[in-house]
């Protein structure tokens, strides 16, 4: 029953989709104004009754839903039921549509924009809703009907039974997907010609909005990825990983281009090109993950005829918006204004930097595909290959970062240049202290210069923005500022943490002391807790450093009854400056493996984080 | 800055010149757990999903951390010992592609671009007017 | 000069469906990865018969005939699964060497699981430091090599083996 109002819902929503679309063809008359709009909105609602008939679905247990009968459980808690609604292919391309709705439904009450060019926009998206729709009614109904009576499911992959990772998808789907809405304010830009200021003043808004819902849901994923993987790292270089950095890292270009337009009312068409290519890569990520193309630890359950179908929305939806985008793209009469070191080119350097990231990620990605089609031999490219890549490539972006907010625009002056230059000097100084007091490395040597300059240099030009703005204006005048300080302070905990890291291997017996580094670790007691779902092996450990009690650790593995699964958990002690990181591994003679890492500096690239975050949101806001 | 620089230089010069002199002696323990870490750290667990040898707990990574540890006490190179893996697993087993003839468009690519768009901008900088 | 550059994403796009269209069409597997060793010279060994310590044999003196190299072990449930499939290839193609190689196993299980299961192959050796199985590349088993009557390894397949694999892919490397 309740499968059959949510395939319902999805399909008045396919229908009240086109009918949006078709009523925009028969715009003169007044009336058809109004059917536009309550389409638009019936098919948000409709698409809403669908989502909640599946999220009902999982919470009541309906296991006459195949797709809550193949991923939920009874004995599961309610959280990870509600949560267990995006924890699958079906479910999290259901989210994906809903979010598709909302976000034209919001845009439609966008007033600043004019009617024709918001009225375009809002018939792209529901092009872009109509596809992705077709996708899942073809090949992903959630809504089957379970074949076999059944009064118990098969369980979710336990591994995403974890807060971090049940919003996760949300807020991950609300950047990825967000920039659908690019793609069709750009593309109603273009066919109407309207690619002026108030077109720039909102699409620069939501490309932000999306843009740092990507960031916080990529920073959720790989801190979901750090306590739970029991890996001791938090990035791996996973094609999944890639796949949702490229749409990142060309959003962050479009974020900063838009800013020189709106400056200097150029590279229109680049802005159009970025806008473009941010959603093809989220297209094409979601090919690669579900079409089970690429080995992943994130792996979904794949399926080659879902494959294809992406594949071809891939081709279709990109193939036109280029199409698109070479007839119609806007010639810029003016020549930019470059200057060896203003605004302008330092944005210029930042994009051109970015893109190539963005390129060279890709061609790791995708090569791998390409050579086992052409000579049948499989290859790995991996984390090292990025890395000598990817980050120097990035190293001219952030060099320039610090300072780039204080240049102006139009001359090639930066003001008080000297203090600059101090600052340059005192943190190669500082450096190399530190470089000296510690193993000498040359990537960690690079990174801690790199990420101490940008905070100082942003640092001191905030201190001379200080005296120029109240406080009240503080935020709003260095939100860019603080946004890189955050970068900075992101950057130095990337590189300790990756750098410095260290693993060491224990066997332990209860009541046992092992040292490691400053800190002492002694095992408690081991014991067995039977819980709901799963049965834990609980290491309850003491920690102390330099004598003094610490905390108490827990370290377990689980065991899931339904999927037969065991998962370690990661027993974490978290401090300003390092992190303690603890596995608990297997038992031989009734002594436990432990295994330990000093991770220094982790805490910073949370932080780092959220600091961007905050001053993206405050950048939002500001006009 | 170049003071440093040159410094670091010196540093490293002398580190050379230990690892010739200590090259001729056996490798101590700790040394080769170092090299243990290294290269298994390019290595792909085949049985897990994109983990790396050194990180991962399976079987698998546990026989060729053995193997590689006893290649290594009997002298072996790095080169040597990942060329018996490539040649038993394939290439799908190192994380870094090997730099040859079918991967020389990978690792050139990006830095051809990068240093393209470089020369590409300096040239646009000098046609440039100034304006001041 | 510009307008070119306009096209090359377009061109992009078009390329990478190309190549991820026939990847998907041609059912490659990512969790399956081709052997490195195809198309290469059977590397030397020394078996040791499973039922008798003493009888060693190299697989040098086996050349000339195709060979079918099967491991599995005790302990590997999905072996279970694919066993009573080798009786079905002794009897269609009665002229290959059937060998099954008994990976990281101990000796008296092995010998129990091929009682109870029964023993299709011709001849077992062991393995139990799974030294054969490291010059074959074997990572999980079961894991299946055809070899050609030059001694050349023409054919690889991992994981359990099914009656379809059997008659749509071996077929012409056994005959």
């Amino acid at each position: 029953m309740i499968s059959l109002i949510g395939f319902s819902g999805l399909i008045l929503s396919f229908i009240f989709n086109v009918i949006v679309i078709v009523s925009y063809y028969y715009k003169i008359n007044q009336r058809f104004n109004h059917i536009f709009y309550l389409a638009l909105y019936c098919s948000l609602f409709f698409m809403c009754l669908s989502f909640f008939a599946l999220m009902f679905a999982y919470i009541s247990s309906d296991f006459s839903n195949f797709n809550v009968f193949q991923n939920s459980h009874s004995s599961k808690p309610l959280l990870y039921k509600i949560t267990g609604t995006w924890g699958n292919h079906e479910g999290s391309m259901l989210l994906w549509l809903l979010i598709m709705s909302l976000y034209n439904v919001f845009f439609s009450f966008n007033i600043t924009l004019e009617d024709h060019v918001r009225k375009l926009t809002i018939v792209f998206q529901s092009f872009l809703y109509l596809c992705f729709s077709l996708f899942v009614i073809l090949t992903s109904n959630p809504f089957l009907v379970n074949s076999i009576d059944s009064n118990e499911g098969l369980g979710l992959n336990p591994i995403l039974q974890d807060p971090a990772l049940a919003i996760h998808p949300p807020v991950l789907y609300i950047g990825y997907v967000g920039f659908s809405l690019i793609l069709s304010l750009a593309l109603a830009g273009l066919i109407l010609n309207q690619l002026d200021n108030l077109w720039i003043q909102v699409i620069k808004r939501w490309a932000m909005f999306c843009w740092l819902m990507l960031t916080g849901g990529i920073a959720l994923g790989s801190y979901w990825a750090y306590y739970e993987l029991g890996w001791g790292g938090w990035w791996f270089w996973d094609p999944v990983e890639n796949v949702s950095l490229m749409p990142w890292i060309t959003g962050l270009a479009l974020v900063h281009s838009l800013m020189i337009t709106k400056q200097e009312q150029l590279l229109k068409r680049w802005v159009v090109f970025l806008s473009i290519l941010c959603f093809s890569l989220s297209i094409l990520g979601t090919f690669l993950v579900r079409s089970g193309i690429l080995t992943s630890v994130h792996s979904f359950a794949a399926d080659a005829s879902r494959g294809i179908f992406i594949l071809i929305l891939f081709l279709t939806i990109t193939g036109f918006s280029f199409i698109i985008f070479i007839l119609k793209s806007p010639h810029s009469n003016k020549q930019i204004n470059l200057l060896f070191i203003n605004k302008t080119s330092a944005l210029i350097i930042n994009n051109i930097v970015m893109l190539i990231a963005c390129i060279t990620i890709l061609l790791g990605t995708i090569y791998p595909i390409i050579i086992e089609v052409l000579t049948n031999k499989r290859m790995s490219v991996g984390a090292p290959y990025y890395n000598s890549t990817v980050l120097p490539i990035l190293l001219p972006g952030f060099l320039i970062m610090s300072i780039a907010p204080m240049l102006s625009w139009q001359s090639n002056k930066l003001d008080k240049i000297k203090n600059y230059i101090y600052i340059l000097i005192v943190t190669s100084i500082l450096t190399l202290l530190i470089t000296y007091l510690t193993k000498f490395n040359i990537w960690g040597f690079t990174g801690t210069i790199l990420g101490l300059w940008i905070i100082a240099a942003s640092l001191l030009s905030i201190l001379h923005n200080c005296l120029k703005y109240k406080f009240k204006k503080f935020f709003i005048y260095n939100n860019a500022l603080i946004a890189h300080m955050g970068v900075g302070i992101m950057i130095i905990g990337i590189t300790f943490s990756s750098i410095f890291q260290t693993k060491n291997n224990f066997t332990i017996q209860t009541g046992e002391i092992v040292n490691s580094g400053q800190y002492s670790l002694q095992l408690k007691n081991l014991k067995i807790e039977e819980k709901n779902n799963f049965q834990e092996l609980l290491g309850i450990f003491l920690l102390h450093k330099k004598n003094e009690f610490l905390t108490t650790i827990k370290s377990s593995k689980r065991y899931y009854y339904v999927s037969k699964v065991i998962t370690t958990e990661a027993g974490i002690y978290h401090d300003w400056f390092q992190d303690f990181y603890l596995v608990l591994g297997n038992e031989k003679n009734n002594k436990w493996s432990i295994t330990i890492y000093h991770n220094p500096l982790v805490s910073f690239i949370w932080i780092g984080v959220m600091i961007m975050i905050f001053s993206g949101m405050v950048g939002i806001f500001k006009r | 800055m170049n003071l440093h620089l040159s410094s670091n230089k010196l540093v490293l010069i002398i580190f050379n010149l230990l690892i010739l002199l200590f090259s001729t002696i056996a490798l101590s323990d700790e040394a080769i757990d170092d090299k243990v870490k290294k290269i298994t750290s390019n290595l792909r667990c085949m049985t897990c999903q994109n983990q790396t040898i050194y990180d991962s707990d399976a079987d698998f990574s546990k026989n060729i951390r053995q193997i590689v540890r006893q290649k290594l006490i009997d002298n072996q190179s790095e080169k040597e010992i990942i060329n018996f893996l490539v040649a038993r697993y394939g290439e799908y087993i190192v994380f870094t592609p090997q730099f040859n003839r079918r991967n020389i468009f990978l690792w050139i690519f990006p830095f051809l671009i990068f240093a393209l768009s470089f020369v590409f901008f300096i040239f646009r900088l000098k046609k440039n007017p100034t304006k001041q | 000069m510009n307008k070119i550059f306009l096209f090359v994403p377009l061109i992009l796009v078009m390329l990478i469906s190309i190549f991820c269209l026939v990847f998907l069409l041609q059912g490659k597997d990512p969790s399956k990865p081709p052997s490195a060793l195809l198309y290469k010279n059977l590397p030397d060994f020394d078996i040791i018969n499973l039922f008798d310590d003493a009888d060693v044999i190299s697989n040098k003196d086996l050349k000339g005939r195709i060979m079918l190299i099967n491991f599995f072990a005790s302990w590997c449930s999905p072996c279970k699964v694919e066993h009573p499939l080798f009786f079905e290839i002794k009897k269609k193609y009665p002229n290959i060497l059937l060998i099954g190689i008994d990976y990281k196993d101990k000796q008296e299980e092995a010998i129990n699981y091929l009682n109870t299961m029964g023993n299709p192959y011709d001849y077992v050796g062991m393995d139990n430091k799974g030294l054969i199985g490291l010059e074959l590349g074997v990572f999980g088993l079961p894991e299946t090599f055809i070899v050609n009557s030059k001694g050349i390894i023409t054919y690889k397949h991992l994981g359990p083996l099914t009656k379809k694999i059997i008659t749509n892919e071996f077929a012409p490397f056994i005959q």
